[in-house]
């Protein structure tokens, strides 16, 4: 699911990829603020955002397939949990705005995801003073998803190579298995990059 | 003064079994040696005490002293800045989330900031042959592009002993070609651990041959390793290129 | 489990921040307190690590497949602070770069999932282990049911925010998000005891009390985290343990909350799967499947547990080089 769909388009040169990443992600906050914020039914509102962000989602030069997909993998909640809030008097009102908000919301911070790198953001979240123990771990955890999944893919290619029978137990304990696994070479790995990080002075 | 001098290191694992007995060598300033053996010989581990990643708990009497200092504290934080370690696996070794912030990452470390941090950065990037990587992520880089990316991060430290795990180990051969004549280009002293023995015969005009913890034969590379005895006897071969000596 | 933007209103969105804030910070300085600099790496390769877990697939039934959540996998290997930080920077990351979850409701969706469910997981986890003891069907039993209960908590807690916002009434709310979690914990408590399990047996030395603080527990600290999750719990559960149909309203009269468009739930009958037959009031009828679920969830994890250490197949791990950093087994 979280195949980085958006991440080939991080590095394009439009218009919007080249403003800050502060100014992108404090605007995303600013619109999904309002939105939010915005009473139930201000169908107008939301107009106008709509059309805002598809302006902006042009100028991006994303291709609107990608975008599309990426809207589409989060939908199914979404749409989910807004149908159990028809279940009460006033539901269809309540489900419309609803999905309208979060769907707008949701086509924002795809747009940001889009056209900002994590590296990019992080960066930003440092100068806003947020604690350092918590920028190190998500710059770590950023840096060393991809090498993680692809460990795991390797993992899981070894063992379904062996294996035979088809059964759902033997899949289930050959995943807890993977996932054991990967969590040992992490710890290990993580005691290298700890090394790695002292051979060049890191001060503790 | 030797950029290097080790005398008697001995070193044992937790569990008990000994790593390293006896170790005892030099290497001058500027000189590029090869260290070479079996797997298990305890050449990454010998690599880990130059720069005081071990022991754990530090001797009684420092074996390894680096230009003039030995590898104890209160020179350990000055002894790191002239070491540079090249790990096996780069990707243990590049943990910043761009080239530019991980290049950056040891003269931060020293203190610089601003413009000097700047050039630093720049300077190790272009000796390394990677201009323009700046914003680069490291899990877009090939392997031969991010050995040369901790490289760099080890240059602007302004290291002048370089240490290396296994440097060309997963490179294809352009790879090994880029990085051997970058090994070449570098003035600084160079200890290179290996499998690789025609990179040692290529770069090492001296070389170390270590066996289950020891070091049982030191010397010139092309008398060394033309031994055939020797190399066999020590899990090691004879390379090609001192096979099939062609006169010119 | 993660709430978009626009299903939370205001109030709840700013107070479930402010609560998810106050908890990530005790965290924090948990870890700066416990956790030794060289296991500091191990965090951030944590987080990586439960993201890249929680992409496996566990086929469930035709087609479906289910998934890791992780916070009682993090807080028993690596301690409770610890996952905290863990849980909380996986969801940053899938909020902000994966757009799951919304930006507004991050507040909310850090309370339930980086909060409420590793402290009620952990919290179940010592006080059982405490009662089964050492060895290792203890453990895997402890485990085993804190994960379960853990997403069952953290289910009811996002139940409780989106009745608050007057999105879905409580009715409604709490026998679908808690039923169905009722269901999903049980693949949640069987992954995370056959990971620990699979742990034990590769590198038991990494499920060592080493991970727990080793220093006397700050009681101060633990009675302010405990205030906060019951506080928070308190907030979303109260209406609906009064155990009145109209709890919800009159808990919004006493506190002020202005009705929203929804304002006064009609007694709609929730979700029939849910309700025993013969009982009247839907609230009581969820109120025991709640307890029937708890009880049968218990006996599975007994079981689960003695079906994973019986005594055939448990190799004895031979001590490995131990913790030298750096030194790859190779060379």
């Amino acid at each position: 699911m979280y195949r980085a769909l958006l991440e080939p388009y991080q590095h394009q040169r439009s218009a919007i990829h080249r403003l800050s990443a502060g100014v992108k992600a404090g605007g995303a906050l600013a619109f999904v603020l309002a939105i939010v914020l915005l009473p139930r039914a201000s169908w107008t509102a939301y107009g106008t955002g709509a059309a805002l962000l598809l302006l902006l989602a042009g100028l991006s030069r994303i291709p609107p397939t990608a975008l599309a997909r990426r809207l589409l993998l989060v939908e199914p909640f979404a749409l989910g949990v807004a149908l159990l809030s028809l279940l009460q008097p006033n539901g269809l009102m309540v489900f419309a705005a609803t999905l309208t908000k979060s769907t707008l919301c949701l086509f924002c911070m795809v747009l940001l995801s889009g056209t900002t790198r994590f590296s990019a953001l992080l960066r930003v979240l440092w100068r806003i003073r947020v604690p350092s123990l918590l920028v190190t771990t998500l710059a770590l955890m950023h840096r060393y998803l991809f090498v993680l999944v692809d460990e795991t893919g390797c993992m899981m290619r070894a063992r379904r190579s062996r294996t035979f029978t088809r059964d759902r137990a033997s899949a289930w304990r050959s995943s807890a298995s993977v996932i054991a696994h990967l969590f040992v070479r992490s710890s290990e790995r993580a005691e290298r990059i700890y090394a790695a990080m002292c051979a060049r002075g890191w001060k503790t | 003064m030797n950029a290097l001098e080790v005398r008697d290191l001995a070193y044992r694992y937790p569990d008990g079994t000994d790593a390293l007995q006896g170790i005892r060598f030099e290497v001058a300033e500027g000189e590029r040696v090869g260290l070479i053996g079996p797997n298990g010989a305890g050449k990454s581990t010998l690599l880990l005490h130059l720069n005081g990643l071990l022991p754990e708990h530090p001797a009684a009497v420092p074996a390894v002293h680096v230009l003039g200092s030995p590898v104890a504290e209160p020179h350990l934080a000055a002894i790191r800045a002239r070491v540079g370690l090249l790990f096996q696996d780069p990707d243990d070794q590049i943990f910043c989330p761009t080239v530019w912030e991980d290049v950056a990452f040891g003269p931060l470390q020293l203190g610089l900031h601003g413009a000097g941090l700047a050039t630093r950065v720049e300077q190790a990037l272009e000796q390394v042959g990677l201009r323009g990587f700046d914003e680069r992520l490291p899990h877009h880089l090939s392997r031969g592009e991010k050995r040369r990316v901790c490289l760099a991060g080890l240059l602007a430290c302004e290291a002048r002993l370089l240490a290396l795990d296994e440097p060309t180990s997963d490179l294809d051969p352009r790879g090994r070609r880029e990085l051997k004549g970058l090994l070449e280009s570098l003035p600084v002293t160079q200890v290179i651990a290996t499998h690789d023995l025609e990179l040692v015969v290529e770069l090492c005009p001296r070389v170390i041959v270590l066996d289950r913890g020891a070091v049982v034969a030191q010397g010139p590379t092309a008398e060394l390793l033309a031994d055939e005895q020797l190399m066999l006897a020590h899990g090691l071969e004879r390379p090609h290129i001192l096979r099939h000596r062609h006169p010119h | 489990m993660h709430i978009p933007d626009g299903f939370l209103d205001a109030r709840t969105a700013v107070a479930t921040g402010v609560l998810a804030t106050a908890g990530l910070g005790l965290a924090l300085a948990g870890v700066r307190r416990t956790v030794p600099p060289r296991r500091i790496p191990l965090i951030g390769l944590a987080a990586a690590f439960v993201f890249a877990a929680q992409m496996l697939n566990f086929p469930v039934a035709g087609g479906t497949s289910g998934h890791l959540i992780g916070a009682v996998l993090a807080a028993v290997l690596l301690g409770p602070s610890a996952a905290v930080l863990v849980m909380s920077a996986v969801l940053i990351l899938q909020c902000l770069m994966f757009a799951d979850g919304g930006v507004t409701a991050l507040g909310a969706n850090l309370f339930s999932m980086a909060l409420v469910a590793p402290a009620v997981g952990y919290g179940i986890y010592r006080l059982l282990r405490r009662l089964v003891g050492e060895e290792l069907r203890g453990r895997l039993f402890a485990t085993a049911f804190a994960a379960w209960c853990s997403t069952v908590a953290a289910a009811i807690s996002c139940a409780g925010q989106l009745a608050l916002s007057g999105t879905v009434p409580l009715r409604v709310a709490l026998p679908a998000m808690g039923g169905i979690h009722l269901l999903i914990g049980l693949g949640e408590a069987l992954i995370t005891t056959l990971v620990v399990a699979a742990v034990a047996r590769a590198r038991p030395e990494l499920l060592l009390e080493q991970t727990e603080p080793r220093l006397q527990p700050r009681y101060g600290e633990l009675a302010a985290r405990g205030v906060l999750v019951a506080l928070g719990l308190a907030i979303f559960v109260a209406p609906f343990a009064s155990g009145w149909p109209d709890g919800l309203e009159r808990v919004a009269a006493t506190l002020g909350f202005e009705h929203r468009g929804a304002a006064t739930p009609v007694l709609a009958a929730p979700l029939p799967d849910y309700q025993f037959p013969g009982v009247g009031s839907a609230a009581l009828s969820t109120v025991i499947a709640g307890v029937a679920g708890t009880l049968v969830a218990f006996g599975l994890a007994w079981l689960l547990a003695s079906l994973l250490t019986r005594p055939s197949g448990t190799r004895a791990h031979p001590g490995g080089r131990g913790d030298v950093p750096g030194v790859s087994r190779a060379a």
